[in-house]
């Protein structure tokens, strides 16, 4: 099913850069947000249908209407968009991105499988799909239209998920999508081998950056809303974080909330969560949203630094995906009619 | 049943005499089980009032946490991941008696689960949807709850009302038509006894 991994050979660096940027300053600008959230949503609606997303809501105008047409169209630029990067791009370059993107493989199979379990109508499972990695639409419709979870597994036995799709118990999903999640980081760091090459020091700083944002919300959501032991608790987490390795993490799993909270604040990401860190916080999705923020200022400060290097273009995808979840949250909360300040502060601007 | 229709015998009086103490006791047993429900129904009533209250305030709560999980994650991704869980909660209906009213006992497998009891796997998921599942969790508790506590009050209700109905029926019909008929017996059959002294009377002289 998944194409063959491309030749790594020699990156196109200075043209992909070049036309990432040329894409970035097609990003909406950190004002039209505060303009936005001020509009009605007929107006949103017609900002985005006249913006850079015109195509994908004409596209998608026959079968959806109203909020569902934005977030879909929302979703199918962003797909073509990641699709589009990965075409320009060449050699290692390439080859690193398309495993970033394996994310969305991993996504769109799990997505793929929850209907199956659940005996969702295909049309409802095509709708979940987003086809932003390596597998195109055209094979995860035909994923999502086989009779069962087993029949699924069984047409992916020759892609690198398979190791793990075939040890699969029917109600068992959990098990199999935290398995496939990290199956996803730790195929990036054995695909990646060696950092001695710059660009590849580079992008595993970032994704090592993402694996402790990722660890210290999964250790805050256990500690707040589970009840897993704590040798449970520790397959959860991910190895190859930069500054919590997982001895660190294995350290801070028996601590309760406030103490893991003081435990943090010796990690750099503690400047991100300080102002709202408190053991008796109701909600964990403020913090949540403040470590998102964070990660994207990292990546913009890798982006600066390294200006001929992947950089500039995983600082592209994280801010294509924060426009996307910036005007999902806008279009969504107000047609919700979520309050503008709680609409405010979830925005990643 | 008029006093008119009554046939004047001692007999009838003996019987009506029965009817009219039984009744007398039917009618004291059933005031005493209505007021007995009336507290009963005042107590229930207190904890349903917390419990839609409570319930209430569980249906804004998720209905926004929700609202707010659709905002952030997509409608796609809350969809897909409600997918994930296909289990029911399971409901099992037992009978209790207060004061032979039967009323439903509702014993139910905990909704409420810890975060790897969901269905969906937590290293691809966040806090938006963890909240949003906890919140219908715990709603959907507060609903079979007041599901019990206002099945019993209204199965209460219905009991007072019928119980009402009863002591009503006996104090307002049954006994004053069978004192009726009774005082008509009686003034039946001293007139028949008047009656008879005279006509031996008549026949002595």
């Amino acid at each position: 099913m998944v194409s063959p991994v491309q030749s790594r050979g020699s990156s196109n660096y200075a043209y992909s850069v070049a036309r990432v940027r040329a894409m970035k300053s097609k990003l909406l600008p950190k004002e039209t947000y505060a303009r936005l959230v001020n509009m009605k949503i007929d107006e949103i609606i017609r900002f985005i249908e006249e913006s850079e997303y015109k195509q994908d809501v004409d596209e998608l105008a026959r079968t959806y209407d109203g909020i569902d047409l934005i977030e879909h169209a929302l979703n199918k630029n962003l797909a073509s968009t990641f699709t589009k990067i990965i075409n320009f791009t060449n050699g290692e370059l390439n080859y690193i991105l398309t495993e970033y993107l394996k994310d969305y493989d991993i996504w769109n199979i799990k997505a793929i499988l929850r209907g199956k379990y659940y005996g969702a109508p295909v049309d409802e499972i095509k709708e979940s799909l987003v086809a932003a990695g390596q597998l195109s639409y055209g094979k995860l419709s035909a994923l999502a239209e086989k009779d069962s979870e087993d029949d699924v597994i069984e047409a992916l036995q020759n892609t690198q998920y398979y190791i793990i799709l075939k040890e699969y118990e029917k109600g068992q999903l959990w098990k199999i999508e935290n398995l496939l999640d990290h199956m996803y980081y730790s195929s990036l760091f054995q695909t990646l081998g060696s950092t001695k090459i710059s660009d590849r020091r580079h992008f595993m700083k970032f994704i090592r950056t993402e694996i402790d944002i990722k660890n210290i919300t999964l250790l805050m959501r256990l500690k707040k809303y589970g009840t897993i032991d704590a040798e449970k608790s520790a397959d959860l987490m991910i190895a190859g974080g930069l500054e919590l390795g997982l001895a660190e993490i294995e350290k801070l799993l028996p601590l309760s909330f406030e103490e893991l909270l003081q435990s943090l604040e010796k990690y750099s990401y503690w400047n991100a969560i300080a102002d709202i860190a408190d053991p008796n916080i109701d909600s964990l999705t403020d913090l949540e949203t403040q470590l998102t923020k964070y990660s994207l200022r990292t990546a913009g400060s890798f982006s600066h630094e390294y200006p001929l290097s992947i950089a500039p273009i995983m600082d592209y995808i994280l801010n294509k995906k924060n426009e996307i979840r910036n005007l999902r949250i806008i279009v969504r909360g107000k047609a919700s009619n979520l309050s503008e300040e709680l609409i405010k502060n979830q925005l990643v601007i | 049943m008029g006093a008119q229709d009554v046939k004047p015998t001692r007999s009838e009086l003996i019987a009506l005499k029965k009817k009219i103490k039984l009744s007398e006791s039917g009618h004291k047993l059933l005031k005493m089980k209505r007021d007995g429900l009336i507290l009963e129904f005042f107590d229930i009533l207190n904890q349903a009032k917390d419990v839609r209250n409570e319930l209430d305030a569980a249906y804004a709560n998720a209905t926004e946490k929700f609202k707010f999980a659709e905002a952030v994650e997509g409608r796609v991704t809350v969809k897909s991941t409600a997918f994930a869980l296909k289990n029911t909660p399971e409901i099992t209906l037992r009978s209790h008696n207060i004061m032979g009213v039967v009323v439903p006992k509702i014993d139910s497998s905990k909704v409420h689960k810890s975060l790897n009891q969901r269905g969906y796997g937590i290293l691809g998921t966040s806090s938006y949807i963890d909240e949003a599942v906890e919140s219908y969790e715990i709603l959907v508790d507060k609903i079979i709850l007041a599901a019990e506590i206002e099945t019993t009050m209204k199965k209460l209700l219905d009991d007072i009302e019928k119980t009402k109905r009863r002591v009503n029926a006996l104090e307002f019909k049954v006994i004053p038509e069978l004192s009726e008929a009774m005082a008509f017996i009686s003034l039946r059959l001293e007139e028949m006894e008047r009656e008879n002294t005279f006509r031996l009377k008549r026949i002595k002289a």
